[in-house]
């Protein structure tokens, strides 16, 4: 396979190539045709399927084809995240097609039928189509779970007025239809052989300062509200920075490290406007809506589309700041996360496996390799507690004894990594803390050693990127934000680094917060991947509800385009399901994904203790 | 088959500083060694000595080792009866070098546990074997603070710098106490502080004074680094500079109690001294393995001044220091921090016994080509990493 291809298979769909947290832009045709065939990321899709010979050119393929003016600001984003480098793909796709055209292959013309033009009087020409080469850019996703699907219609509607009209003709046809905002179908939901309503138009962001509330449209990604709810100086809860807002509190409700102050599902907004699936319209706020805050310990169909949602803002004030808290046993560590939330210490509180540290903070994956070295072998740290909180919380954990690596030193780090392989001096210092765990940390001074140590700097890291990237890279890193626990957990842009070497597929569960209760799922799953062969990490632990629960998440990684790794993922998270529904019915109060999904409007309540 | 027949000795601790070199002049003078102990991190017992062997360059004498994982606080050592009856079947000495040596009070339940509880299964063993002898290998500073002037007697001071020193006091007792009860014939040997062979300089651990030495090595490697190729500003900041000849003046204050004087002597020294006291020892014996030429802190400062190419170590004694530490001077101080008593000790140890007991054999005097010998193996061995 060459090159491009083999990156074009790999794309993630993590869709962080249509936002732009870097500061550096967003794919111009993107922005413009909307359809996230126009994205790298639908370009990937797209070369993919043609050079696999699943769809012929098309008159969409030459038009994205053409689109694409090699700009490079693909790169950028994608390089950070999972180290490919897109502009390859969209080098190939360019010369793929002009190949074709100069060879004076056909295009085929996508035809108007009588449904596409139904479809096309409610939403305007321009945003549906039955173009093959745009229907292969919602064809498929890399979840090992997924089936792909080729849409027969793709359609971006504008308004609300515009899906009530949709569903009801879709109904009246008996098209089945799949809802999908940024392309960013990782869980193999979505994916249908009917009609994608891709919302991604629908990006309206409304605020209400005076109730503390923003109304966004179901095409608002994460990064993008935050992004603005932190220039007006406030905060909201949300998920993944590329994951639309609207979709991820369909999916499974918002869950971050912020969840320890804010909760999780319902908590996080006021009030949701739908189109049910008979086109009828309702919101939460309504006496007669279909009651949504329930939850229901069962599959749950869509509940309809969410075309606009009210989330809540949350204070921020100048003197927050994060800290680790090392450990060297993940029980440890769950019993200081919880006992954190029982104090309502902190915003955000979670529980961080080596691995997950060790991707977020590294720009490589040699460099993650190193770090994760250094922490867990070298400084004997199994797990991390960040904590995020004003500078009251940050003072109770120092009071509570506990030695932190805090933001300065995070920054040292974070710079400095590349010095960390040869850093004879950790050794010596976890040798000195033997007898008291990471107890170096409190020495008077340890930050400026480390500094000294460390020599960081945006320069130091730029030079284990690529050589083409160095500059972008040493740019970039010398903005504060990218090496600020608070600016990085707010807009959480390097938590997506977890699938860097591969795909990953997510056992999200809520349970009681109890290290006996969780080490015993973390072995069992453990064991099954190991079992599978598959690389397998304990993910991240976060308290909510004052620390009476928590989300707990544990990943197996697999390669999408390895059959034998599918199957083998298949069968472990089978295994894993059956593991937790035996916990679950043994415990009484474990909650999971599977029966989540569609339910994330829900009372916490409901969800947690119902 | 050697001149003292070829015997089985029962050997605890065999994976340490002082018991690998035991082992090693055990099987080198013929014996035959059951070594008792545990696995680590995922490894063998047996794989453990193998390696060990394999540093003493007697990988040819592995077939003369038995090991047995055994657990001292499990009735039967954690064996099965016939695995527990076959080694009293061997019926050899045993020598207790196994020791949790960690001095932190937040330990003191597992230094119980390993020092001192596990001993009871440990006599049973002996008396169950019938084993000639019981040979307590504990420290010199088991004697405790209350005595400058410790004699080769039991244990009488009550009061100890740390958990380490006051749990080898509390299995002194429990072992003559025990092996009284039982009428086995026992001994204890109080090493002071043992460093490398010093003729060679080799050692296998790199504890204690090879620690500081370290720490100094690595402080002056950092600020070199950001000399050399960082500028210098965080060297500047703590005063550093480099001078002539590439010496790094560092200023260090290191903050002491009062003046005192480390007694050290060499690994070899421990090896032959005890090779002789298991010869010679008169039951329920007390033998100091000690120098009678102990050194001061400038002493060793100097010397390592001298081996690292630094200056600007300066011992003050009495108050902490009046003034905030430069970050240097914390990390060095707070390396150093378990090892203070020690480095204020003005102890003397009697050593009549051993003297008569080994033909008048004494430790060399700790001299700078020692310590540099040593150092140097240190070095090259990348201090054991």
């Amino acid at each position: 396979m060459d090159e491009a291809l083999h990156t074009a298979r790999s794309c993630r769909h993590y869709a962080m190539c249509k936002i732009d947290f870097l500061g550096s832009g967003v794919c111009a045709s993107g922005t413009a045709k909307q359809y996230v065939s126009y994205y790298p990321q639908g370009r990937m899709d797209l070369y993919a399927a043609l050079a696999q010979g699943k769809i012929p050119v098309t008159e969409q393929c030459v038009a994205i084809a053409d689109s694409c003016d090699l700009c490079g600001k693909c790169d950028y984003q994608c390089c950070f995240v999972t180290e490919m480098r897109p502009s390859t793909v969209m080098k190939a796709l360019k010369d793929h097609v002009s190949r074709h055209l100069a060879a004076g292959g056909a295009v085929e013309q996508a035809v108007e039928d009588p449904l596409l033009k139904d479809i096309r009087a409610i939403v305007g020409t321009a945003w549906a189509t039955s173009d093959r080469g745009i229907a292969a850019t919602y064809a498929h996703d890399p979840c090992a779970l997924a089936v792909s699907q080729m849409p027969a219609y793709v359609v971006l509607p504008r308004t609300r007025e515009e899906i009530a009209a949709l569903l009801t003709l879709f109904r009246s046809h008996e098209v089945p239809w799949v809802v999908r905002a940024n392309g960013t179908s990782v869980l193999g939901f979505h994916l249908c052989a009917g009609a994608v309503i891709d919302l991604n138009r629908m990006k309206d962001i409304a605020f209400d300062e005076k109730n503390w509330a923003v109304r966004i449209g179901p095409g608002v990604a994460a990064f993008d509200l935050q992004r603005e709810a932190v220039r007006r100086g406030y905060r909201v809860n949300v998920a993944e920075p590329a994951a639309l807002v609207c979709g991820s509190t369909m999916c499974s409700g918002i869950l971050s490290l912020f969840s320890a102050a804010y909760g999780t599902s319902a908590d996080n907004f006021i009030d949701a406007e739908f189109v049910a699936p008979d086109g009828s319209l309702f919101s939460l706020n309504d006496k007669d809506a279909p009651n949504l805050f329930a939850f229901r310990k069962t599959g749950q169909g869509t509940p309809g589309i969410c075309t606009s949602l009210t989330v809540k803002l949350h204070p921020r004030t100048d003197d927050e700041a994060g800290v680790l808290v090392p450990f060297r046993s993940l029980a440890e560590a769950l019993d200081f996360a919880g006992e954190c939330a029982v104090r309502r210490i902190g915003l955000a509180i979670g529980v961080l496996g080596a691995e997950y540290v060790a991707s977020f903070i590294a720009p490589t994956r040699q460099l993650a390799a190193e770090a994760r070295e250094a922490f867990e072998n070298r400084l004997g740290i199994a797990c991390m507690v960040l904590v995020i909180g004003d500078r009251y919380a940050l003072r109770s954990i120092t009071d509570m004894g506990h030695p932190v690596i805090d933001q300065r030193l995070f920054t040292a780090l974070s710079l400095g990594l590349p010095a960390l392989k040869s850093a004879s001096w950790l050794d010596l210092v976890a040798e000195l803390a033997a007898e008291e765990p990471f107890s170096y940390l409190k020495i008077e001074g340890f930050v400026e050693l480390a500094e000294a140590a460390l020599a960081p700097s945006p320069a130091k890291l730029a030079r284990e990127t690529a050589p083409e990237l160095r500059g972008f890279y040493e740019k970039l890193y010398a903005r504060p934000e990218l090496t600020n626990l608070v600016w990085l957990n707010m807009f959480r842009i390097t938590s997506t680094r977890i699938g860097r070497d591969k795909h990953f597929f997510p056992l999200l569960m809520y349970l009681p917060l109890d290290h006996s209760l969780i080490s015993a799922l973390n072995d069992g799953f453990s064991r099954i991947g190991e079992r599978h062969q598959l690389k397998h990490e304990f993910g991240f632990v976060t308290p909510v509800d004052g620390g009476k629960r928590c989300i707990y998440e544990f990943d197996y990684f697999y390669d999408q385009n390895d059959r034998d790794d599918i199957a083998r993922v298949q069968r472990a998270t089978q295994e894993a399901g059956e593991l937790i529904e035996t916990h679950a019915a043994r415990e009484g109060t474990i909650r999971w994904l599977k029966y989540l999904l569609y339910q994330g409007y829900c009372r916490k309540e409901n969800l947690l203790y119902a | 088959m050697t001149a003292h027949g070829s015997r089985t000795v029962v050997l605890t601790g065999a994976t340490g500083f002082l018991g690998s070199h035991l082992l090693a002049a055990l099987l080198t003078r013929g014996d035959r060694v059951a070594v008792l102990g545990r696995g680590s991190a995922g490894e063998s017992l047996a794989t453990r000595i193998e390696r060990l062997l394999a540093w003493f360059g007697l990988q040819a004498l592995g077939n003369r080792v038995e090991t047995a994982e055994i657990d001292f606080l499990q009735p039967l050592c954690g064996l099965a009866r016939d695995r527990y009856d076959a080694l009293c079947a061997k019926g050899g000495r045993i020598i207790h070098c196994a020791s949790d040596t960690r001095f932190a009070a937040s330990n003191r339940p597992e230094s119980l546990a390993t020092n001192v509880d596990s001993l009871a299964q440990l006599i049973e063993l002996a008396r169950n074997s019938g084993a000639p002898w019981f040979h307590y290998v504990s420290t010199a500073y088991a004697a405790g603070t209350s005595n400058p002037y410790c004699p080769e007697a039991p244990v009488t001071g009550e009061t100890f710098v740390n958990v380490y020193e006051e749990t080898k006091a509390r299995a002194e007792q429990e072992v003559a106490a025990r092996c009284r009860m039982h009428g086995i014939p026992y001994t204890i040997i109080r090493p002071s502080i043992v460093y490398g062979d010093a003729r060679s300089g080799r050692a296998n651990r790199f504890n204690a004074l090879y620690l500081h030495v370290r720490s100094l090595s690595c402080i002056r490697d950092i600020y070199l680094e950001d000399i050399r190729d960082h500028g210098g500003r965080k060297a500047r900041e703590c005063g550093i500079r480099l001078g002539a000849q590439g010496t790094l003046h560092i200023p260090l204050k290191v903050a002491v109690a009062r003046r005192g004087q480390v007694n050290l002597i060499p690994v070899d020294y421990f090896v032959a001294a005890t090779l002789m006291l298991l010869e010679q020892a008169q039951p329920g014996t007390i033998y100091h393995l000690t120098s009678d030429f102990p050194k001061t802190l400038e002493d060793l400062a100097a010397y390592c001044e001298a081996f690292l190419n630094i200056r600007g170590i300066e011992i003050v004694y009495g108050e902490p220091l009046g003034r905030s530490l430069t970050p240097p001077e914390a990390l060095f101080n707070r390396f150093i921090e378990p090892y203070l008593p020690y480095l204020a000790d003005s102890r003397t140890f009697a050593r009549d016994n051993t003297i008569a007991a080994t033909a008048g054999l004494s430790p060399p005097e700790f001299t700078y080509e020692i310590f540099a010998r040593c150092m140097a193996h240190a070095v090259r061995a990348n201090w054991g990493k």
